[in-house]
């Protein structure tokens, strides 16, 4: 219906346009007599051509022939002039007809390829940000100003450092500028985990995937902002409860081990104890034969170093769990687990540095576990500051010989020494409502990937907690 | 000399028929060792040992399968069970089965030969002997019904737990009868009271 009352539009404009072009040719009338006024035409064909296309056009140029038939009836072919006026614009109209299509036809595309992105960038899940090689924004989509609170016309042409919060704010350029001399892709095309800043200041975690286009000598930037607020606080909340979980586990496995093993360690110990007796029952015969005591003595000794490589064993069980381990580098790994813990933190007030080495080597470990460890030591932290006017917390990742040593000081109340002594076993806690098991299980993780943790207390006040991991490889000095 | 005695010894832990073997010889038994209840009774067919120590988790037949088995083929041999994994339902089924006793490793010596003397003493054919019996009923006689309620319970297999829903009293209050049973029958593990139990035909 719309395509047939379109059709009937398109015709019936350039028949309009024709009957103008009529209306002034007659009033004109006198001033030509005998002569073509065949220029009038051209603006009625270009009308016609660009509103209605091919079809209109060549519509149009028969009436406007028409048109000129009407006026001066045979003249119009008897005069040269004339004819050669006219055979121009014969010519002329379907070529001006054609080239008006074409134009008609890529304005439309162009129109439907600018309402199918506009449709995309409103419902793309996901924020897309434009930005140009001088950081600054170009494309700001419907989500992003939902995700960052900002209007797109508030923030096209300002630069993409605007939405991250510092140390990233001010060193967003400098990460542009690195990429653009080097080439040396650190984002594009890898995707990470990375802190963003809403309008009103506060922070969440994201996923970051940037792609790059160069059109002509200019390069853009398209970045893809995933918020993960809230499938960070179900993750975490699953993180949380997995660990409960491998560690109820690993206790319920221990458990039923240690069963066996109570079983298995039954049998040397009542080995031993028939081997004792029946030495000592020798003993006490009127003739005591050494030799048969001697041998009886020295296999129950036997029994008992067995006995102790089932306790052995028993241990190593507890020492190692299974665990997936795999080449990660240090500054990333702590960068994903700080943006993750520090949710909500500046909202409380605390100042965060983080500063990571990120030209360390890589570490082979178990991702999650190791998160976890600093996971829990920086959220350990900001609560450790609940209390305190100064809240300034200090993260870093950095070379410490053959590790990478992480640390996570705060500038809270400190640790009471008679508690620092036993800080890593179970059940010792300074929290209210601690369960005095965070600590044990970091440094459970950490020294089952060969590293160290520690505390000590923060120069300024507070406490830091510093844990170690050996790099893949140990340079050879 | 005297004819020692001759003790059948199986279970499957080298050390430990080794150290029982010994404990037997010193102790003026003649031990055999078997490593399964196939290999003792492939050898035994036809007579009937004396006494039999063996053990109750073993690969292929237990020890528990093996006293069902000697019964069934008529075979009155006093068998005495030994475990690693002591608990009160195994204790039962074993005494159930027909195991003279029930012993829990580690052992102190004097449990073990002790138990072997009195099977020794009492012999195949007293076996289920009314004196025996009455013995048993002597030793239960103290109880007081609450307790044998109690006591009932623990010889079918219930838990404690379960024991306390049926007879409407707390778990706490089945430890306690518990802890008394064993104080008036003068039973020093809790397979011994499941044998006085089943001796006086609980």
């Amino acid at each position: 219906m719309i395509r047939q009352h379109q059709l009937w539009l398109r015709y019936g404009l350039a028949a309009l346009a024709a009957l103008v072009a009529f209306g002034l040719l007659s009033a004109l009338q006198n001033s030509f007599e005998d002569r073509t006024f065949t220029m009038i035409y051209v603006p009625v064909i270009v009308f016609a051509a660009f509103e209605g296309g091919a079809g209109p056009a060549l519509f149009v140029t028969i009436l406007c022939i028409g048109i000129s038939t009407f006026f001066l009836g045979w003249d119009l072919f008897a005069k040269p002039a004339n004819l050669i006026d006219i055979s121009v614009f014969a010519v002329l109209g379907p070529v001006l007809g054609y080239i008006g299509n074409r134009l008609f036809r890529e304005t439309e595309e162009a129109r439907y390829q600018h309402a199918q992105l506009q449709s995309i960038l409103d419902t793309v899940p996901e924020a897309m940000i434009v930005i140009d090689d001088h950081g600054l924004m170009r494309l700001f989509s419907s989500a992003a100003e939902r995700l960052f609170g900002w209007s797109a016309t508030e923030v096209i042409g300002k630069n993409v450092s605007l939405l991250m919060p510092s140390p990233y704010r001010q060193e967003h350029d400098s990460y542009l500028h690195r990429y653009l001399g080097t080439g040396e892709r650190r984002i594009i095309g890898i995707g990470r985990i990375v802190v963003g800043e809403r309008k009103d200041g506060s922070t969440f975690p994201m996923e970051l995937a940037v792609g790059e286009a160069q059109v002509g000598s200019e390069k853009f930037f398209t970045g893809f902002i995933r918020d993960l607020t809230e499938r960070r606080s179900q993750e975490r909340r699953m993180q949380e409860l997995q660990s409960e979980l491998v560690h109820v586990s690993r206790l319920t496995a221990m458990g039923e081990m240690a069963s066996s093993l109570a079983h298995e360690l039954n049998q040397p110990l009542s080995a031993i104890t028939s081997y004792l007796r029946g030495a000592a029952t020798l003993l006490r015969s009127e003739q005591v034969d050494r030799k048969r005591i001697g041998e009886a003595l020295d296999r129950s000794s036997e029994q008992a170093l067995r006995a102790g490589d089932i306790i052995k064993r028993l241990r190593e069980f507890v020492a190692k769990g299974e665990t997936q381990h795999a080449l990660e580098n240090p500054a990333t790994l702590l960068e994903e687990a700080a943006a993750l813990a520090l949710v909500g933190a500046r909202e409380q007030g605390v100042r965060v540095s983080l500063r990571c080495d990120r030209d360390l080597p890589d570490i082979i470990v178990d991702k999650i576990q190791i998160q976890q460890v600093a996971l829990n030591l920086i959220r350990n932290a900001v609560e450790a500051m609940e209390t305190t006017s100064r809240r300034d917390l200090t993260i870093d990742a950095r070379r410490d010989g053959e590790f990478a040593s992480f640390s996570v000081a705060d500038t809270g109340a400190g640790i009471n020494p008679e508690i620092a002594q036993h800080l890593f076993q179970p059940f010792v806690t300074s929290k209210a409502n601690g369960m005095g098991v965070g600590l044990s299980i970091c440094r459970t993780i950490i020294e089952a990937h060969g590293g160290r943790i520690t505390a000590r207390p923060n120069e300024g006040g507070g406490t830091v907690f510093e844990f170690t991991l050996p790099f893949a490889e140990p340079e050879v000095g | 000399m005297a004819e020692k005695t001759v003790i059948h010894v199986i279970d499957d832990d080298a050390a430990m028929r080794d150290s029982l073997a010994f404990l037997l010889d010193v102790n003026g038994f003649q031990p055999e060792v078997f490593e399964s209840s196939a290999a003792f009774l492939a050898k035994t067919a036809g007579g009937a040992p004396a006494c039999v120590v063996s053990d109750i988790r073993m690969p292929g037949m237990n020890g528990i399968e093996l006293v069902r088995k000697l019964k069934s083929d008529g075979i009155p041999c006093p068998v005495i069970l030994i475990t690693g994994h002591g608990d009160v339902a195994l204790a039962v089924e074993a005494m159930k089965a027909g195991a003279v006793d029930f012993i829990e490793k580690p052992f102190d010596d004097a449990i073990l030969l002790g138990s072997i003397r009195s099977a020794l003493e009492a012999g195949p054919s007293n076996q289920g002997d009314s004196a025996a019996r009455a013995t048993a009923q002597a030793r239960l006689a103290e109880l007081s019904p609450r307790e044998r309620d109690v006591l009932q319970g623990l010889v079918a297999g219930k838990i404690n737990k379960v024991i306390a829903h049926e007879l409407n009293i707390s778990p706490r209050t089945v430890e306690v009868y518990r802890a008394n049973l064993m104080a008036k029958t003068g039973a020093r593990s809790v397979s011994e009271l499941m044998r006085v139990a089943l001796a006086a035909g609980l």
